[in-house]
């Protein structure tokens, strides 16, 4: 083994800041989660505590709803529209590169910008999408207070920046599928839409099981989107905006720890989160297996 | 598994030049114990000081000091608390540090030199007592310098006062409106007059003025949870009233932007918010008048100097700060920056007596300097605005989803006795 040393070395650097950065952090944090802590004071052993808090919280639960409820409400949307676009992108003949370009550029902006552009767009009584319904004679909506509207508005944003990053990731599975696999389809005279399901659909498998499982993590983390989107309220920026329908779990633990200075309990509400995210992540394997045995 | 020795050197030498790293970077912390640095570092964010008065005071130190200013954008409590706990050379001599942020610092006072060993106790007379009190450990010992304040008053639209037949000049409206009562009656009159405006933009904005009118808020001197109790209570009724008598519009988004000096006719707010509503509202310019809070004066906002414990000259580092925050650099820092300061006697300087335009040719501080001064002496907790956020949060709760007034004030309480176990609070 030690005559890979340069090997080794080469890749060190990677497992260095790895190792500083995130594993002893991560450790650190399942450590904090049975302290109190205030950031600068002592540590405190306060044993499970912080974890019976949780169990007997209501905005805790509340924030997992909020989460959970966001992720589906975003994830459906985005893959479903992803797969649809990258098929008809797929039979595009001209300008190719520039509908891959205009779909992908959501994702690469700024998420504060998006949500700053959304916040504006949706706004309640002087947004453009109010004004738009009022000039078919709608009245307005109340897209950033009616709980579940919060929940629509971050929804959609999060399509709107995910969509296209999955659509590339479709459109080189749908590229790789051999052209004579669609000959044969046509000459047993499949439909267009019959070729989709019946052939692109379970070709495709993996690679949509790939992109749930990264939505999966993308979508559950969802933090910016509503920490911006509510950042105008000076007093209440860090609730999740009106009822707190949009406090997502890593923006409830973002307040307790960094803002209510209780670093124990934010520790502790990362850690109940991880074990949820576990969970999720089991369930999509469960299928992934599934998948492969049929 | 052979290795040569070549290799094995080179091995050695990277593990040695490795393990050297390591101790170079850990190894920075207070060099020595002589407090007579020439090179001070100051934070703070943007707008928290004048950048002039800043400027002006590296060439006044320079023959004996090199002050260098840092800007510190993003969430300044977070960045500051990190670089404290890792402690080092990168603690700045000295750190600014937010009003609402000064009570969660108290409980670790030791990080911090106590200001009236420097000399500050000479000079405390010049400043508001109930702020420099905020800033003070229940032992005495001060650590935070106050910069500005946030004395709070009623903005509201004169001209449409008038038109609704009410009365618009500032000393008339202050009597009108003595208390919430009053205010929100007014308020139900002139809506009746002008349909489709509203008296405030939503009732957290109520809530927290109300809760500051008191000299108690949600934790005691004793560590007791007192948010459940008749002070609190009341504050919340006056918020729930506003409401009930649909004078809220509920605004809890980027449209107060778009609301105010239209649909919103008045602001109950800190001195600040002027400059919030003239560069919201420019076409109303000359229509506003401020008069005093209803039910009294309360304080949003302002902020502290600090010297960490860290400072590599105390002595010096303090006059930097007297100076910078001297009644009379004050003055400077009101003109330049807006920053509202917290010295009465800059209150009669020209700097601040003169006439507002906004406000019609209003000489606003007379209604902010009598404000500032009667604002009443509370105390506020390490843990007192996580105990305040359940009750802000089930505000918009009735404000989103039409949750009964009642059952939020009970879910308010309930988390907000949560959270204060979970601070350590009895």
């Amino acid at each position: 083994m030690l005559s890979y040393w340069r090997q080794y070395l080469a890749i060190s650097p990677f497992y260095l800041v790895f190792l500083v950065f995130s594993f002893v952090p991560v450790f650190y944090s399942l450590y904090l989660s049975f302290q109190r802590y205030d950031g600068l004071g002592t540590k405190q052993f306060v044993g499970l505590q912080q974890f019976e808090f949780l169990w007997s919280d209501p905005v805790f639960w509340l924030s997992i709803r909020n989460t959970l409820l966001i992720w589906v409400l975003s994830t459906v949307p985005t893959l479903f529209g992803a797969l649809v676009l990258a098929t008809l992108l797929h039979s595009v003949r001209r300008f190719k590169g520039f509908y891959r370009i205009a779909l992908y550029v959501p994702n690469v902006t700024s998420i504060v910008a998006v949500a700053i552009f959304f916040g504006a767009v949706f706004s309640n009584d002087f947004g453009l999408v109010n004004a738009i319904l009022g000039t078919v004679g709608i009245s307005p909506v109340p897209w950033l207070s009616n709980p579940w509207l919060i929940k629509v508005v971050i929804a959609l944003l999060m399509t709107w920046m995910w969509t296209g990053y999955n659509m590339i990731i479709y459109l080189a599975g749908l590229q790789a599928i051999p052209q004579s696999v669609y000959e044969a389809a046509k000459m047993d005279g499949a439909g267009p839409i019959r070729t989709f399901f019946q052939i692109t659909i379970p070709i495709m498998r993996p690679i949509i099981l790939f992109t749930v499982v990264v939505s999966t993590i993308n979508g559950l983390q969802s933090f910016s989107e509503p920490q911006v989107l509510f950042a105008s309220n000076a007093a209440n920026q860090n609730l999740g905006g009106p009822g707190q329908a949009g406090l997502t779990t890593l923006l409830y633990f973002y307040q307790s720890a960094f803002l209510d200075n209780d670093y124990g309990y934010g520790a502790a509400i990362v850690w109940a989160f991880f074990v949820l995210i576990i969970v999720l992540v089991v369930i999509n394997w469960r299928i992934v297996q599934r998948g492969r045995k049929s | 598994m052979d290795l040569s020795r070549r290799g094995f050197l080179q091995a050695a030498v990277f593990t040695a030049a490795a393990s050297g790293l390591t101790v170079a970077c850990g190894g920075g912390s207070d060099s020595g114990g002589t407090k007579n640095g020439k090179n001070l570092t100051l934070w703070y964010w943007g707008g928290a000081l004048s950048d002039k008065v800043v400027a002006e005071a590296k060439t006044h130190f320079k023959s004996q000091i090199k002050l260098t200013s840092s800007s510190i954008g993003g969430d300044f409590k977070q960045k500051l608390t990190t670089t404290l706990a890792a402690g080092g050379s990168s603690v700045p001599d000295i750190t600014g540090i937010k009003g609402e942020d000064i009570a969660s610092f108290l409980p670790n006072a030791d990080r911090f030199l106590d200001l009236n060993d420097l000399g500050f106790k000479k000079i405390s007379s010049q400043y508001l007592e109930w702020k420099t009190k905020l800033a003070q450990t229940e032992d005495g010992k001060q650590i935070g310098f106050p910069i500005d304040i946030g004395p709070t008053a009623l903005f509201y639209r004169a001209d449409q006062f008038e038109k609704a037949g009410l009365p618009s000049d500032p000393a008339k409206v202050a009597a009108e409106a003595k208390t919430w009562d009053d205010y929100f009656a007014l308020g139900s009159e002139l809506k009746k007059a002008l349909p489709g405006t509203f008296l405030i933009n939503n009732m957290g904005s109520v809530f927290s003025i109300a809760v500051g009118q008191g000299t108690t808020r949600f934790i005691d001197k004793d560590n007791h949870f007192i948010g459940d109790q008749d002070h609190i209570r009341a504050a919340w009724d006056h918020a729930i009233r506003a409401y009930t008598l649909g004078l809220d519009a509920k605004i809890n988004d980027q449209s107060w932007n778009a609301a105010v000096g239209k649909s919103l006719t008045t602001e109950v707010g800190a001195a600040w918010h002027a400059l919030d509503i003239e560069s919201a509202a420019p076409a109303t310019k000359g229509k506003w008048r401020v008069t005093a809070t209803p039910g009294g004066p309360a304080n949003q906002g302002g902020s502290y100097l600090t010297l960490p414990k860290q400072c590599r000259n105390p002595e010096e580092a303090f006059k930097i700060i007297n100076w910078i925050l001297s009644p009379d650099n004050n003055a400077k820092s009101f003109t330049d920056a807006a920053i509202f300061p917290a010295s009465p006697e800059t209150y009669a300087m020209p700097a601040m007596t003169g006439p507002d335009a906004f406000f019609g040719g209003q000489k606003i501080i007379e209604v902010f300097g009598p404000a500032a001064e009667a604002i009443p002496i509370s105390y506020e907790a390490p843990a007192d605005s996580a105990v305040m956020a359940p009750f802000m949060a089930e505000l918009t709760s009735i404000e989103a989803k039409g949750k009964k007034p009642d059952d939020a004030w009970k879910d308010a309480v309930s988390q907000a006795k949560q959270i204060a176990r979970r601070q350590g609070v009895n």
